[in-house]
């Protein structure tokens, strides 16, 4: 089942991350904290000969995400070249860039589907968290997406000033006719841990929102709902990307490959980087990804976790942030030593209390200026 | 806290109200007169393989009650369906309606071409009483509380609407107008005296929910049947190592040859019936090809492109008593 290091699993998913620049300031981005660091290194040529060297890696999936992808303006001749590699071509935007017209080309260039973020059902809470206002712009998206002939995803974000309308996103989703609707709980990373109190929902929240997702399961085949308990209120951890390193290749601006788009923070890995090197080598050979492939790195109490097979331990991310130590087990499980982390901030998030202030994206470094 | 007898009752009702399939669009169809020949025989052929699921319930029934009284009563549903005698009973009469709506008895009878929907859902319904007690086992079969209306409904439909089905094929819903209210009083009687707990209050509304989602699913395969599967415009087919793949967002479809012709006839025309009857025919003849199963296999393929997204099927135009479905050779 779990492969060693020199012999990885064949990738289906390329996550090409085309900039880092993007309108929103959402609070929870996914973004690295130091993103603005960080330059666009790849050119449309580059990103042609990434799609084409992972397509040959046994690729399938292509999403084209960031930032914003539609920040770039060579983002037609890009989506060609996903096209031209025989790979599906995803887009994942916020949809506050591009007119039809601007989609209407990418559709001609061979781009197929469309995830579309939406912050809330209603303009007011969403443009809240996005830091601006998108909301309206983006109903419009839905509404070219739709009409163009893609099939239209839409994500969401939620989390507790949002659960409670899981019943009107979904009807929402069903009137912009979404082929699937991922009602995703906000993950506590990056920008989100930033704001964790203000983002981490009541267990009753959560439940009622599951009811809910149920209810319109019995109703409708579509949209095809996607509702995940958090991994904080789950006693076990999510499978990570699928396991690290081991389904999914992420390409960030600079070119650097990663197994998951927040890796380059964890502290001491070496990645490569695919304008220097072919991605065949930068996937299977750099150190940071044969740092937690397989199960040799696993400590107790996952080395002999009969689950480890399922969960490949959780998210090194997460272990890093709330115990410090990236190969220890995820503090979302029950069985790590450190679950009293997550134990304590859902204590936190029971406790009613108003909307707290929220920290958005790019914040933190203009206040260190 | 349990209910008092007449809001359990009333709740039990509501299973009904909100989810009984009388509400289900290809009933609504039917009793509109929108459906065409080939769909009801579809539909008869199909929910034939439900009745012959129904003796083997009760007989599971009949197996969980200790009390003499309560199996001489039930029994008679077997009775109702079997018959006392060779040629007599439900099963019979929905085979002459078969024959009515234009379907070769014997081929019906044989439950060779039952969709694997159908029998996904009804064998779910003998499985649901095999593991669950007898309570929750008389509950499930209180959709008979709402049968008596459906078939009053669908008789006169049948009247006004598909004159070209004779009244003998109409003696099964004739019957189990008077059949059903009986049988439905008896059992209500039984869950009513017997739930007393809050629990199995609960369990009995579920059961009752479960059992309207079984009939729900039931018809969902059949609509499924005569509807007209196109790809979405946005599947990418892409050959690999002698497969194709259909590739979707978030997931992708492993298929072979007999899958890519499938494809090639989901071009929005054809019906999924027609395109499992096109692959039989073109399967004809080939070493080992039975029939039943070539047309079983398009229909789960069909149903797994369903689900992932691959096809959407909408319901055919209505062609008039003239056309019938394809017969399964």
């Amino acid at each position: 089942m779990s492969a060693g290091p020199s012999t990885p699993e064949r990738p289906r998913n390329l996550v090409a991350e085309l900039t880092y620049r993007c309108p929103l300031r959402c609070a929870y981005c996914s973004n690295p904290l130091d993103y603005e660091r960080h330059r666009e290194a790849l050119g449309a040529a580059d990103w042609g000969r990434v799609f084409r060297e992972a397509a040959a890696l046994g690729v399938v999936h292509v999403g084209l995400t960031g930032g914003e992808p539609c920040a770039r303006a060579d983002l037609p001749e890009i989506v060609a070249h996903a096209a031209g590699a025989q790979l599906f071509a995803h887009l994942v935007t916020a949809g506050t860039l591009l007119d039809r017209a601007g989609l209407a080309e990418l559709r001609r260039r061979g781009l197929r589907s469309v995830q579309l973020s939406l912050q809330d059902s209603q303009a007011g809470p969403g443009d809240r968290i996005a830091g601006t206002a998108a909301h309206a712009r983006k109903l419009r998206s839905a509404e070219d997406v739709r009409a163009l002939d893609m099939a239209l995803i839409l994500n969401v974000v939620l989390h507790r000033e949002n659960l409670a309308r899981v019943p009107e996103l979904i009807a929402l989703a069903v009137e912009l006719g979404a082929e699937r609707l991922e009602l995703a709980n906000v993950q506590l990373h990056g920008w989100a841990l930033e704001n964790r109190d203000a983002l981490l929902p009541s267990r009753e929240q959560l439940e009622a929102a599951a009811r809910a997702v149920a209810q319109a399961r019995r109703e409708r085949r579509r949209p095809e709902l996607l509702f995940v308990l958090p991994d904080y209120y789950a006693d076990r951890p999510k499978p990570c990307m699928g396991g690290w390193a081991r389904r999914m290749i992420v390409v960030a601006p600079d070119g650097r490959v990663l197994p998951c788009h927040n890796a380059a923070a964890l502290p001491g890995l070496e990645f490569w980087n695919a304008r220097e090197r072919a991605l065949a080598l930068c996937w299977r050979d750099a150190p940071g990804m044969n740092a937690f492939r397989g199960e040799a790195w696993m400590r107790e109490p996952c080395r002999s976790c009969p689950e480890r097979a399922r969960d490949f331990g959780g998210c090194r991310c997460q272990s890093f942030a709330l115990a410090g130590d990236a190969a220890a087990a995820d503090p979302a499980c029950a069985l790590s030593p450190h679950h009293g982390a997550v134990l304590a901030a859902r204590e936190r998030a029971g406790a009613r209390r108003p909307p707290a202030a929220l920290r958005y994206r790019g914040a933190a470094r203009a206040e260190a200026r | 806290m349990s209910l008092p007898a007449a809001d359990f009752e009333a709740a039990l009702r509501r299973v009904g109200a909100q989810r009984y399939h009388d509400r289900h669009p290809f009933n609504l169809r039917m009793h509109e007169g929108s459906l065409s020949r080939g769909e009801i025989q579809t539909w008869v052929r199909n929910r034939y393989y439900y009745q012959t699921r129904i003796p083997l319930k009760d007989g599971l029934i009949l197996a969980k009650s200790g009390d003499p009284g309560f199996r001489r009563e039930w029994v008679r549903r077997i009775h109702d369906h079997d018959g006392l005698r060779p040629g007599e009973g439900g099963l019979e009469l929905w085979l002459a309606l078969a024959e009515s709506v234009g379907l070769e008895r014997e081929e019906v009878a044989s439950l060779r071409f039952v969709l694997p929907g159908v029998r996904r859902a009804c064998d779910a319904y003998v499985e649901f009483v095999e593991s669950n007690d007898l309570l929750a086992s008389v509950a499930a079969s209180l959709t008979e509380l709402f049968a008596g209306d459906i078939m009053r409904t669908r008789i006169a439909a049948f009247r006004r609407h598909y004159p070209w089905v004779d009244e003998r094929g109409l003696r099964y819903f004739e019957t189990r107008t008077v059949q059903a209210p009986r049988d439905a009083s008896d059992g209500l009687a039984f869950v009513l005296e017997r739930a007393k707990s809050d629990a199995d209050q609960q369990r009995c509304v579920a059961a009752l929910e479960r059992k309207c989602e079984i009939l729900w699913s039931l018809l969902d395969a059949v609509e499924a049947a005569g509807s007209a599967p196109r790809l979405v415009p946005h599947a990418l087919l892409r050959e690999e190592a002698g497969e194709t793949f259909v590739v979707l967002p978030e997931r992708a479809v492993r298929t072979n040859a007999s899958g890519r012709r499938v494809l090639a006839l989901c071009d929005g025309a054809r019906s999924s019936d027609e395109i499992a009857a096109a692959l039989a025919s073109e399967a004809e003849g080939a070493a080992g090809a039975d029939p039943a199963r070539v047309v079983a296999d398009a229909h789960v393929f069909l149903d797994e492109l369903e689900r992932a997204g691959a096809i959407r099927r909408e319901p055919k135009a209505p062609r008039g008593p003239a056309a019938g479905a394809p017969t399964p050779p």
